[in-house]
Parts: structure tokens; C-alpha cells; sequence
């Protein structure tokens, strides 16, 4: 009898709203010109949005209702709900590969990684206010906490550019080391991400010295706080690692292998790490606890990801969104234009029917 | 399905992991991993195609030979050829290049304001519809590649390099990748080119290469196989190309020349759609070295000819005699087979 009450007790626990979560993750294929968005719970892909070309990052919009994701290759951006995994609309856009907004909403900053270009832009109007031609592949950008600066790595240039964003124009170029990547702004110094060495350097934001490096593992790549900030997470492309540096002294308190050259980071509510593993076409759930990962298969070559909280599952799609749309509703897609297609079809077949 | 495509996923990301990425490193090359990641699909569609091939046009070789393999030593070298080529690092390094050179274009474009089209945006409805702009794409690039292969039938110097290609007496699938590597190099750019141009997404540009490449081998095959009075007006087949091959059929006089719709020959009014003929194949009074010579003695005697015809040696080039660079021997129907 009592084990009969423990039952039907957990089983209402079960039942009660809010206990069940049912997340969505979207996931950038940059190789297969997709987007996978993946339901936390039972871990299955339950929509997948075809793109023109390569889409490798994505944000917030100011207002915080719409997915942002820079389609690079095709020269487009392209805005989702991310509540419901509509696709809204498209905008042309110039190569949008990095892009962050600053603190303060005002600006989108956008890097141009093949076009060597930086472009700031009015947030709210997308109009173009600067297009600055920088060295070799601009890769990552961070902002001072005031929006007054931002720092772009510049992968092909071994430097680290920084631009004032009052007077649009750099102020300082400073070598840094090897191809560096991600770049993060924390408690007044960058910390930058040197893939073609093995550390994360520690960058004096007011002339571009490096004044301490910190050993991470080989093809260090992004660089990425915890929600409360108390550690930082460093991935390493080469020896397929992340390692947590404590928030405080920036030194290294653990190392979890990771196969599969991670790259972007995302949390979920619960603090979960999800990470894109771009050499083998899965992201990994990794326990912050433990560093114990599990992983999910995606598209090719996954990069940006993202974490939208939701509490119920997403409705399936309906026969009016399952079939595309027609051709004129495809020139300016609306929210009718459903631009997404069930998951269920071999990814091999989505690889060849996607673009 | 999945599994395979799971098990694709798995054996890429591993030798991406534990071969070519700690090269990249080693070299401080980290910042090109994504570019040599798309080029394992190239070497890998490569390897697979020519074990898809073999496993198709072997025994469609021995079920119904057009001539009997005699020259086993010429098909070594075909062989040879195919592995070069299928590995895909003449692609790459077009790849690499033709990227470099759309990112220097796009980038002074959108300096004047512009930004560069796709062909999604001048033509909506393949937004909706994957499968038939894939199939556009196919289309675009097989009539860019009939006129690349006109073209080196009628330049001088172009066919002094391509001859090689038609040298070959003993023609197997294996042929198809019988070219002078500079002629390779040309023929990379050319197909890369158009490729970046109409802006063929990455993921499907492979598997566009395996297509062709697919189609091109068995029409190079040792067999006597039509598609019918209907199908070979839609794709080349083995009777279709070997009539190109013949050896009355090379130069300007030349019939066709499609590598996968024969619309464009027919369009075009070079094609030959008589079935039932099989023309010995090969360049009569053409360098021997080409025709039996091994890999290197090829590539030194396209060369050589090529260095002719471009008037930089004494003695021109055999073949495109007339001011016109065009072929002046007589067509094919002269000295065809009938079969047996």
C-alpha cells in the first residue's frame, strides 16, 4: 500500500506544471545550410529550417522577440520566432558571420570574416552607419560594458583590433598570437581565444598588451562566462577539451575531453552547457557538475546555438507548413511562410534537399 | 538512412580530427580548418564514386564490350589518372582560390553599395523548391561545361593539351580522368568559377561533382549501350560519347559534346544520334607518346604541344590546322564501324 501511494505521489509530482521542460535548442549547420532546433527534453530534432547558404552565428534582437541568425554565405539575415521556430522574415544583409550587439541596444556590430570588413549598424533600423575595411579576417568582437569600444579579432593578422565606436575608426591594432579567435570582455581585461597556440591571452583593453597567457589546450577557440559568472569556459578546437578557468583568478580548475572540436557554447535554464561539435555533425549536453556529455546528432559542421526556455512541447507542424509555400510568398517571407520542414526525412536526403 | 549518414558524420570527423587537423596546426594553418573540412566530402564523393563506378561499369563492360581489352598496360595508366584527379585536390586548391578571389569581388561590390546576388533572388520560386534549384544548378554548370569542352576542341593550344584525353585507343570508363593536369587546372577553374558565380551552396557543390563525374564515367564505357530513340536525347550514354570519341571526330568538326544533356549538342547543332555506331576510338597521326606513353611522358608531351601551338617551339602542334584553329579532317561518318 505504501509503495502504491509513493507511486501515485510521484506520479501527480510528474504531472505538475512546471516540473517539465521542454526547451528548444536551434543549431546552426554551417555546412549543410540548415538549422536544427532540437527539443531539450527528449532530445529529438523537431524542426529543421532551410537557409541559402552558411549561417554560422546568431543573437537576440534588441527588443529580445526575434532569433537574428546571419546567413554569411547568402548574404542574408534571417529573423525566427524563437518561441515557435517561425522563420518571420529575411533581410538582405552583407556576409553576416560575428555579430553582437553593444550593452546598451544602440548598435549591431557585424564582422565579414572572407570580405574583410567591420560594419557598425543603427540597432533598431539596420541601417548601415560604417563599413570599415580591417586586415585579414575579422573573426569575434566583444564591447567595453559602456558600448564605447569594440575589440575584433583579426584571425589572419595575428591581431587584435580595437574601435571606437563614438568616432567609428580603430584606435589600436596589437598583435596577440596565432590566429585568434573568440575574444570576451571580463572584469576589465579581454580574454582571447589563440587558435593557433594553446592559451587563452589576457589582453590589456587600453593598448593591446598581452599580460598573461593561460594554458588551455591546443586550438583555443571561444571563451565564454557561466550565467552567474563564476567561471568561464575555453574550448579547444585541437585537443578537443574544455577547460573551466575560475571567474576570479582565471586559472584552470578543470579540463573535460570532448570529441569533436567543440565551438559555441549555450546554457539552458537547469545550467547546462550545450555545445556544438563541428568535426562530427553533433552538439553535447554537458553536466557543469560533472563534465560528463552526452551528445545529439545535427547537420554538418554545427557553430552558433542558442537556448530558448519553454515549458511545453512544440505543436507539430500542419499540412499548410509542412508544404512550401508558394513562390510570391517566398519573396518577402512572412509568418505564413513557414520556411521550416519536420525533421523526419534521412539527414542525408535534407543534405541533398536543403540548401 | 540516418545510420549512414551518422556513420558518414562519425568517419569524417575523425579523420578530420586525428589526421588533417593537427597538420593544419603543425603549419599554422588553423584558420583554413573550415575549407579543408569541406574537402574531405570532395576526396571522399571521389573515392566513393570510383568504387560506384567500377561496381556499375565492370561488368557492363564485360556483358557487352564494344572491343576487346587488348592494351591493359593504357588502362593502368587511366587508372592512374583517376586516382590523381578523384582526390580532389585540384578542386580544392580552385576552391580556395576562386573563394578568395568571389571575396575580394563581393567585398569591392559591396563597397559600392551592392550586394552580390544568388540565384534564389532572381528567381524566388526555387527558394521554395530544393530540389529543382539543385537541379538548376546542375543544368548551369553542364552547359558551362559543353562550352569548355567546345572550347578545347577549337583552341589550338587547348586541344594540344585535351588530346591527350582522345589519344587513348583502348577507351574503359576509366578514361574520363585522362586529361593533362594543366588542362585540369583549367578545368577546375572554369566549372569552380561558374560554380561561385551562380553561387552553388557548399554542401550540394560535391555532390554536383559526384553527379557529373558519375555520368561522365560510364559514358566513357567499353560498352555498347544505347538508352533508346527517347533517352538518348535526354542523357549522354555510352554510344553517345564514344561517337565523340571516334577517330574522325576530334577538332572542330566533332560531334557531341555534352557531358550529361545532350540537348545542348542537339540545340547546338553538334549533335549525332545515329545508334548502332561505334567508331574505333583514338587520334590518328597524333603523338604515340600520348596514346601509350606513361603518366609522366604524357603530361611532358601535352605540354610539348601545347608550347607549339602556342608558337613557342618550332613544331606546331598535329591537330587544328586550319587559320581558324578549327580541325579540317572530315567527319566522323567516314570511317565508322557498324556493329556486329
Amino acid at each position: 500500500m505504501r509503495r502504491a501511494l509513493l507511486a501515485l505521489w510521484l506520479g501527480l509530482v510528474g504531472l505538475l506544471p512546471g516540473t517539465a521542460r521542454a526547451d528548444l535548442v536551434y543549431v546552426l549547420n554551417s555546412a549543410d545550410a540548415s538549422i536544427s532546433v532540437l527539443e531539450s527534453t527528449t532530445r529529438e530534432e523537431v524542426r529543421r529550417i532551410p537557409v541559402l547558404r552558411e549561417v554560422h552565428h546568431l543573437i537576440l534582437s534588441p527588443d529580445r522577440s526575434e532569433l537574428m541568425v546571419g546567413d554569411s554565405g547568402g548574404n542574408e539575415m534571417i529573423y525566427i520566432d524563437p518561441a515557435t521556430a517561425e522563420v518571420k522574415r529575411r533581410e538582405r544583409f552583407s556576409n553576416p558571420y560575428h555579430m553582437e550587439l553593444t550593452p546598451d541596444g544602440k548598435l549591431l556590430v557585424v564582422t565579414s570574416l572572407r570580405r574583410d570588413q567591420v560594419d557598425i549598424y543603427d540597432s533598431a533600423s539596420r541601417a548601415l552607419l560604417t563599413r570599415l575595411r580591417v586586415p585579414d579576417k575579422p573573426s569575434h568582437l566583444a564591447y567595453t560594458p559602456d558600448s564605447r569600444m569594440v575589440f575584433v579579432t583579426l584571425q589572419g593578422a595575428r591581431s587584435l583590433m580595437a574601435i571606437d565606436l563614438a568616432e567609428r575608426k580603430p584606435i589600436w591594432t596589437a598583435e596577440v598570437g596565432s590566429q585568434p579567435a573568440g575574444v570576451t570582455w571580463h572584469r576589465g581585461r579581454l580574454l582571447v581565444g589563440i587558435m593557433g597556440s594553446d592559451h587563452v591571452a589576457v589582453v590589456n583593453p587600453a593598448d593591446g598588451k598581452v599580460e598573461r597567457t593561460i594554458f588551455v589546450g591546443r586550438g583555443a577557440h571561444t571563451i565564454v562566462p557561466s550565467p552567474d559568472g563564476r567561471v568561464l569556459y575555453v574550448t579547444s578546437r585541437v585537443d578537443s577539451r574544455i577547460t573551466v578557468l575560475d571567474g576570479e583568478t582565471l586559472n584552470p580548475t578543470a579540463s573535460w575531453p570532448l570529441p569533436g572540436g567543440p565551438d559555441c557554447i549555450a546554457f539552458d535554464p537547469q545550467g547546462r552547457l550545450w555545445v556544438t561539435l563541428r568535426w562530427i555533425a553533433r552538439v553535447a549536453v554537458v553536466d557543469p557538475a560533472t563534465g560528463q556529455a552526452e551528445t545529439i546528432p545535427v547537420g554538418r559542421s554545427p557553430h552558433g546555438i542558442f537556448v530558448q526556455p519553454r515549458a511545453t512541447p512544440l505543436p507539430p507542424l500542419t499540412v499548410s507548413e509542412v508544404v512550401p509555400p508558394p513562390a510570391e510568398a517566398a519573396v518577402v517571407p512572412t509568418a505564413a511562410d513557414a520556411g521550416t520542414a519536420p525533421a523526419h526525412q534521412p539527414a542525408i536526403w535534407r543534405r541533398m534537399l536543403t540548401r | 538512412m540516418n545510420a549512414l549518414y551518422d556513420a558518414y558524420a562519425a568517419l569524417t570527423g575523425w579523420i578530420f580530427e586525428h589526421a588533417l587537423q593537427p597538420l593544419l596546426y603543425a603549419a599554422g594553418l588553423m584558420d583554413w580548418a573550415e575549407d579543408l573540412y569541406d574537402w574531405l566530402d570532395f576526396a571522399l564523393f571521389g573515392l566513393f564514386g570510383i568504387l560506384a563506378v567500377w561496381l556499375v561499369c565492370r561488368p557492363l563492360e564485360a556483358w557487352r564490350p564494344v572491343e576487346p581489352r587488348q592494351d591493359r598496360r593504357a588502362i593502368r595508366t587511366d587508372m592512374l589518372y583517376t586516382v590523381l584527379t578523384r582526390l580532389g585536390l585540384l578542386p580544392l586548391l580552385a576552391f580556395v582560390f576562386l573563394a578568395s578571389v568571389q571575396a575580394m569581388w563581393e567585398g569591392w561590390l559591396t563597397e559600392q553599395g551592392l550586394l552580390p546576388p544568388t540565384l534564389e533572388e532572381l528567381v524566388p520560386a526555387l527558394r521554395a523548391h530544393p530540389l529543382l534549384a539543385f537541379a538548376c544548378y546542375v543544368v548551369i554548370l553542364d552547359f558551362g561545361e559543353y562550352w569548355r569542352h567546345r572550347a578545347q576542341h577549337t583552341l589550338r593550344w587547348w586541344w594540344a593539351l585535351h588530346e591527350i584525353h582522345h589519344a587513348q585507343r583502348q577507351m574503359t570508363f576509366w578514361t574520363d580522368d585522362r586529361n593533362h593536369v594543366l588542362d585540369d587546372v583549367l578545368a577546375a577553374l572554369w566549372f569552380g568559377g561558374i560554380a561561385l558565380l551562380i553561387g552553388v551552396p557548399p554542401g550540394q557543390f560535391p555532390l554536383i561533382v559526384l553527379l557529373l563525374r558519375l555520368a561522365e564515367s560510364l559514358s566513357h564505357a567499353n560498352v555498347r549501350l544505347d538508352f533508346g530513340r527517347l533517352g538518348e536525347r535526354l542523357f549522354v550514354s555510352p554510344r553517345f560519347h564514344r561517337l565523340h570519341h571516334g577517330v574522325l571526330s576530334a577538332g572542330a568538326q566533332g560531334k557531341n559534346y555534352a557531358v550529361l544533356l545532350p540537348v545542348w549538342d542537339w540545340v547546338f547543332g553538334t549533335a549525332d544520334f545515329r545508334r548502332g555506331v561505334y567508331p574505333p576510338t583514338g587520334v590518328p597521326d597524333g603523338d604515340e607518346a600520348l596514346a601509350t606513353g606513361g603518366w609522366l611522358r604524357q603530361q611532358v608531351g601535352g605540354l610539348r604541344r601545347m608550347a607549339g601551338a602556342l608558337g613557342l617551339r618550332r613544331r606546331p602542334a598535329a591537330a587544328p590546322s586550319d587559320a581558324a584553329g578549327l580541325d579540317p579532317r572530315p567527319g566522323p561518318q567516314a570511317r565508322t564501324r557498324t556493329p556486329a
